[in-house]
């Protein structure tokens, strides 16, 4: 008895099931006698629902007029859901800029350095060329003080080279990844609240 | 017969010719045809504020919307009150109507609000007293008649104490032949909430009347 079907005779009689389920519905009512009588009575209650006349109302020309009298003057406010929507789909195409305008500086500036150290930039005046960054200030200096040398100033060199140069770059393409799989995610939610019929396809 | 001509999406007219004998027929065909093809149009126009393109939208919707609030609240006079309120509303926010949307899934949430409102306002939304009501086997004659008006009231009231949210979907369907897809665009819920909404309406109004009005339920069916 567990095994009725009732919870998707309304979805059948409305003509809203699809595929399997609706496969399903008709196989079950075939063989289910309680499933038939609900049904029955469900159309008892759809064509009781309709013996209820709705009352002559005012012509829609007349109505019409009516409310045009009611109008007020100022114009249709300005569309604060149109600039709301405008806004949900700049996200992702400033993440998609900002991460293109990143990429772009980095392989720039691996452009420039490598065109430096061919010499290719010598007769470029110096204040186009962007000074080049060193990768070892605080390891040069403690290589310098003595305190550190051999594998321990090269790791250390190592070390500073990758948290000045690759680590901020790592955290921007993390940070951007993340944002703009955060903006799917609540696209995706946005979406499935419709579901799509899917539920009643089964 | 009537012949209708309509522009397709790919700029061609098309000509259809149906068969509408009566002059309410042909208003009829006309009404159900006028929004798709200029909808849009009149939309556009009526949001860069054309108050004549605006009143010929609620001259389509109109008796939809008046339907649609009748079913909700009951009451006739509401029902044209919260109309008239309701394509007030709709005049004031649209700006913000998306033209890829449905108009008419738009307007009737617009009115399934403003009935709401003003039923609470109003405060004359009347008890759902079902049990009140003691009908017997609705003979022939008068006395049926009676019975069958009495029954008719019966449902009337079963539909007003079922809850606002439950109510609106059964209207949309019932009233309006609403599929669930534009329920759930109508009233800006998934589908399966229609769904168990419906479900839960029916059961409702079935509980209520099914004991009463075996007769009448069993007479429309066979």
């Amino acid at each position: 008895m567990s095994n009725h079907m009732t919870e998707w005779l309304s979805a059948y009689l409305d003509g809203e099931l699809r595929g399997s389920r609706l496969h399903q519905v008709e196989e079950h009512l075939a063989a289910c006698e309680a499933c038939r009588a609900e049904l029955q009575s469900l159309q008892g209650l759809s064509a009781a629902l309709h013996e209820v006349s709705a009352p002559e109302f005012t012509s829609s020309e007349r109505f019409a007029a009516q409310v045009n009298l009611r109008l007020p003057h100022e114009l249709p406010k300005a569309s604060k859901r149109r600039v709301q929507e405008a806004g949900w789909w700049m996200i992702p195409v400033s993440l998609l800029a900002v991460w293109v305008l990143i990429n772009t500086s980095a392989v720039v500036g691996d452009v420039i350095s490598a065109a430096k150290e061919l010499g290719l930039l010598n007769s470029v005046p110096a204040w186009l060329i962007p000074a080049s960054s060193s990768g070892a200030i605080w390891s040069g200096t403690l290589g310098q003080l003595g305190i550190l040398s051999g594998d321990g100033l090269e790791w250390a060199e190592t070390t500073e080279a990758f948290t000045r140069n690759t680590l901020p770059q790592l955290t921007w393409q993390v940070s951007i990844a993340l944002l703009y799989l955060g903006w799917i995610a609540i696209w995706w939610a946005r979406q499935m609240r419709q579901e799509h019929g899917q539920l009643l396809e089964g | 017969m009537i012949r209708l001509s309509v522009i397709s999406n790919k700029n061609k007219p098309i000509h259809v010719d149906i068969m509408a004998k009566t002059t309410s027929e042909k208003e009829g065909l006309a009404v159900a045809i006028v929004p798709e093809v200029n909808e849009r149009e009149l939309v556009s126009r009526a949001q860069g504020g054309d108050r004549d393109a605006f009143s010929e939208l609620v001259r389509i919707h109109a008796q939809g919307v008046l339907n649609v609030i009748f079913r909700m609240c009951g009451d006739a006079q509401i029902a044209e009150d919260a109309a008239q309120e309701t394509f007030i509303r709709v005049w004031s926010h649209l700006g913000s109507f998306r033209a890829d949307a449905s108009l008419r899934n738009w307007l009737y949430r617009i009115a399934l609000n403003t009935a709401t409102d003003m039923l609470r306002k109003e405060k004359r939304i009347l008890p759902g007293a079902v049990e009140d009501f003691h009908l017997t086997d609705p003979g022939p004659g008068p006395e049926g008649l009676f019975l069958q008006e009495e029954s008719i009231a019966l449902v009337q009231q079963a539909i007003r104490a079922l809850p606002d949210a439950s109510r609106a979907v059964l209207v949309l369907r019932e009233y309006e032949g609403l599929s669930y897809h534009e329920i759930a665009d109508a009233l800006d819920i998934p589908v399966g909430t229609v769904m168990s909404r419906l479900n839960y309406a029916r059961r409702l109004l079935k509980e209520k009347l099914e004991g009463q009005m075996v007769p009448l339920m069993e007479a429309e069916h066979v």
